[in-house]
């Protein structure tokens, strides 16, 4: 038990990380990683909040956290692909604050 | 006693990397900081008893998510002789207050849920019991393809769909992207494609049967044969194409279409949908399954809608 | 037979999804045809089995929760479904010209289209938390997609900022439900009801899962990626954007509100709603006042009618709850019929800058009546469902003598009036046409009838609301009488 304490402290400590790399990062892919690190550390409380059924640790979060993973890939690789594109397009692979009023 | 000292390496490697991962100077470290990071939460994974999700994490959270990374870092500074823009980060008073709150609140809540005095999930329990009548060992695949079928075939579903995102996005070159220019033919390349290809495929395969047992499964199964479709794209042996071809098309959809049709199939019967008839029907979903996700994550890889023989193949 | 049609209700347009992608060749049309047109009929079955017995539970794969998933089908997921039908086959209809079957375009969006119209089915049906997460994520990647599918920088910058958004707000709500789960050990959300007292765990489990459904939504002060997303996607992707994609996460907190905290005493947080609702509704509408396109401003007043959606939690009465719901569909056909207005004029004009739409009601005669019918709707003027709504709402605020939300309503309809007049002012009222005398494009009649039978939809609404408000009031939620 002493270690999954441990490890839900360390999920604590990487929301943070991932937050602030979020809000500082201008580059779309840092944001991605912090985006992926928050996910990871929300996927480690999944785990931790079902409690041991008889000594064995709990299937169905980790069935979850398993539909999470293949989520976060997917939407990962789709960001991805939209920020290549973006990039082509106006040369940036940031979301400056820039007016969106273009018209079509 | 020592076990706690490799759990606190692992903690302060979480941390440290994803830090660097989200601060360091160049976009390249930051990306080998993200991959290094997957594979140091595998490990946590395998330490709080989650071996599905280690090796899940290994193959597709630090794997495939990097090498996708890798791709997209090589179509930004694709030519261009200076490394992509990458602009300092924005200089926010809010964004440390902000973090270290968030932290703080993520960490009470996340402690108290570990500390609080719950009775075990009816859930789990429920799929605990249920599994005596079923011959698969491994409770998470029960999960998965017996219980909560519709995520999974939702799952699928999401993934295909992200594909057919990027695709819809994907520029004019999409297709002849750069992760296909492959790097000047060696014997030993050849050579060491002929050992690891076939053993990636036994790995994939033997994951896939084990899923049944043990951990391991389709998703774990096709990630790593992924792994060696991206080596097969980096050596030149196969490319992208802007348009499938029918077999590609077939293997695409092979997991999504299998599942939907043998899910009505017990319809007819007056049974529940998604009511698999048998567990030749969860090994035949996982097969088609595996393929899928493996040629879904080769192409979102390659940057294209297909594949062909590549220029070394 | 409810089983197998609501089966089909999700599979059919899933698997023409798969077709489409498997035979990109001239047979897309006749699938997408396949995929999507049985479905208003097959829409009656359940139908039926809604009057006849109020409640459909489905235990997927034979297994019913806490073990498996369920499907659960009542009055409130009835009307969600036949919105999201009748409201896709329509636009369809539009869209099929925008993004022809056998164009390149066309083969980019329509698997898209179809694998969002069956995520969407499946998410109104699931009665499981973290079955909804999926289909949610099924749902904002489909619509993304489709927002960037011309890859218009605008738009692609848009469709990144609401993917960026709406990843966070999943990992928010994804945090509540592994709560939930950990509390609970069920994630069956009618289940959760008689498990769970409400602790500080549960609590800030549906606090979380509220906030990031809440940005899902675009619900003031959290709207800041949707008139940007709403305004530069594609006509089809716009209107079904604002008419189904926001809905169905409004949808969900009503789930949770309603029926998962059953019994739960929410009224600060109730009123604090009300109150995010209240600033949507005047902040959309003057930012609508402003904009200088058509379609920003149908955008800022799509913030400001989910507004009123917020307003069913401070009255949570069941004269309320029949107006959100008649809300929820008078607005989506109004909406749409607007989008696909504002789409063919910018198709015919090339622009949809304001001034330079002067005298296009001369040009394009039905996409102009299209638009005005649906603002007639939105202003809640009678004979429109807009109106039979905000006078349920005034009706239900009288009831309680909740005089702050009467005013609220009333006056939201004379913002409304304010930004909707002003662009119909600038096009009809002209001293003299400006417009050049050749359309840039010419629109096939058939995306002008596709907007005017929805904005004919809407104001039909308001003369047949009987049969709809007795279908919702027998679905009330548990502690609401009528």
């Amino acid at each position: 038990m002493d270690s999954l304490g441990l490890y839900v402290l360390a999920a604590a400590v990487l929301f943070g990380v991932g937050v602030y790399g979020l809000i500082v990062a201008e580059h779309l892919m840092r944001k991605l990683f912090a985006i992926n690190i928050m996910g990871n550390a929300i996927f480690i409380l999944l785990v931790a909040a079902s409690g041991p059924i008889q000594g064995s640790p709990d299937p169905v979060p980790q069935a979850l956290v398993l539909t999470g993973i293949v989520i976060a890939v997917s939407a990962t690789a789709f960001a991805l692909a939209l920020m290549v594109r973006l990039y082509q397009e106006t040369g940036q692979a940031t979301l400056s604050s820039r007016d969106d009023g273009d018209d079509g | 006693m020592t076990l706690f000292l490799l759990d606190g390496l692992i903690v302060v490697g979480l941390v440290t990397l994803a830090y660097q991962a989200v601060s360091s100077r160049s976009l390249f470290r930051g990306i080998i900081h993200f991959v290094v990071f997957g594979l140091t939460m595998a490990l946590a994974w395998a330490r709080v008893g989650a071996p599905d999700l280690a090796m899940a994490e290994a193959a597709i959270g630090a794997g495939l998510t990097g090498a996708l990374m890798l791709v997209a870092y090589r179509r930004l500074v694709e030519g261009r002789s200076d490394s992509p823009a990458d602009p300092a980060p924005a200089q926010s008073r809010l964004a440390l207050p902000i973090a270290i709150g968030s932290g703080l609140l993520v960490g009470v809540i996340g402690l108290s849920a570990l500390f609080s005095e719950v009775e075990p999930a009816q859930a789990g329990q429920a799929v605990l019991s249920e599994l005596q009548q079923v011959d698969l060992g491994n409770p998470i695949t029960a999960v998965l393809l017996l219980y909560r079928g519709l995520d999974t075939l939702l799952e699928v579903a999401v993934l295909l769909t992200a594909f057919l995102a990027a695709r819809a996005v994907a520029g004019a070159d999409g297709g002849e992207g750069s992760a296909t220019t492959p790097a000047p033919e060696t014997p030993m390349v050849g050579a060491l494609l002929a050992v690891v290809i076939p053993l990636t495929v036994l790995v994939a395969i033997h994951l896939l049967r084990a899923g049944s047992y043990e951990p391991g499964g389709a998703f774990q199964g096709g990630a790593v044969l992924a792994g060696a479709g991206v080596l097969l794209i980096l050596s030149g042996r196969i490319a992208a194409t802007p348009v499938a071809g029918p077999l590609i098309r077939m293997g695409l959809l092979a997991g999504l279409v299998s599942f939907m049709l043998i899910g009505l199939v017990p319809l007819l019967k007056g049974s529940p949908l998604l009511a698999l008839p048998g567990l030749w029907a969860v090994y035949f979903i996982e097969t088609a399954m595996m393929l899928s996700i493996a040629i879904t994550l080769i192409l979102l890889f390659a940057g294209g809608g297909g594949l062909k023989r590549g220029r070394n193949g | 037979m409810t089983a197998s049609a609501l089966a089909l209700i999700v599979f059919l347009p899933l698997l023409a999804a798969c077709a489409t992608v498997a035979f990109p060749g001239r047979w897309v049309g006749l699938i997408v045809r396949t995929g999507l047109l049985p479905l208003p009929l097959l829409m009656l079955v359940p139908t039926a089995a809604v009057l006849d017995q109020n409640v459909v539970h489905l235990a997927l794969a034979g297994h019913a929760s806490p073990l498996g998933i369920e499907w659960r089908l009542d009055s409130l997921s009835l009307l969600m479904l036949w919105l999201n039908v009748g409201i896709t086959v329509l636009i369809s209809l539009h869209a099929g010209f925008t993004f022809r079957p056998d164009s390149d375009r066309g083969r980019r969006f329509w698997p898209l289209w179809l694998i969002l119209f069956a995520s969407m089915n499946a998410l109104v049906l699931s009665a499981d938390l973290f079955n909804l997460y999926v289909t949610l994520e099924l749902v904002t990647l489909a619509a993304i997609g489709l927002i960037a599918v011309e890859s218009k920088p605008a738009a692609l910058r848009a469709g990144m900022r609401y993917l960026l958004l709406a990843l966070m707000a999943s990992l928010l709500y994804l945090l509540g439900v592994g709560l939930i789960y950990g509390q609970a050990g069920t994630l069956d959300l009618y289940l959760i009801a008689e498990q769970i007292e409400p602790g500080w765990l549960p609590v800030t489990a549906l606090t979380l899962m509220i906030v990031g459904l809440l940005i899902k939504s675009a619900v003031f002060p959290l709207h800041a990626w949707l008139p940007a997303a709403h305004g530069n996607a594609p006509g089809p992707v716009s209107a079904i954007l604002s008419a189904m994609v926001v809905k169905v996460s409004i949808y969900m907190i009503w789930r949770l509100w309603f029926w998962g905290a059953a019994g739960w005493d929410l009224t600060t947080a109730a009123n604090l709603m009300g109150l995010l609702g209240a600033a949507a509704i005047v902040y959309g509408s003057l930012a609508a006042l402003v904009q200088d396109r058509l379609k920003m401003i149908v955008a800022y007043s799509t913030v400001a009618q989910l507004g009123y959606l917020m307003l069913l939690f401070p009255l949570a009465s069941a004269l309320a709850f029949q107006a959100a719901s008649y809300h929820l569909l008078s607005h989506g056909l109004a909406k749409a019929a607007m989008f696909l207005a504002a789409a063919n004029i910018l198709n015919s004009v090339g622009t949809d800058r304001l001034q330079r739409l002067a005298g296009v009601d001369q040009r394009l005669p039905l996409d102009v009546f299209a638009l005005a019918l649906g603002g007639v709707s939105i202003l809640g003027l009678p004979p429109s469902g807009g109106f039979v709504a905000k006078w349920l709402f005034l009706e239900a605020a009288w009831q309680q003598q909740a005089w702050g939300w009467l005013i609220l309503v009333a006056g939201g309809g004379l913002l409304a009036a304010a930004y909707l007049f002003r662009v119909l002012g600038v096009i009809c009222l002209h001293p003299r046409k400006r417009l050049d005398k050749r359309p840039r494009r010419e629109n096939p009649d058939l995306a002008s009838v596709a907007a005017l039978i929805l904005a004919v939809g809407a104001i039909a609404a308001g003369f047949f609301s009987a049969p709809v408000l007795d279908l919702v009031s027998a679905g009330l939620p548990p502690g609401m009488t009528p």
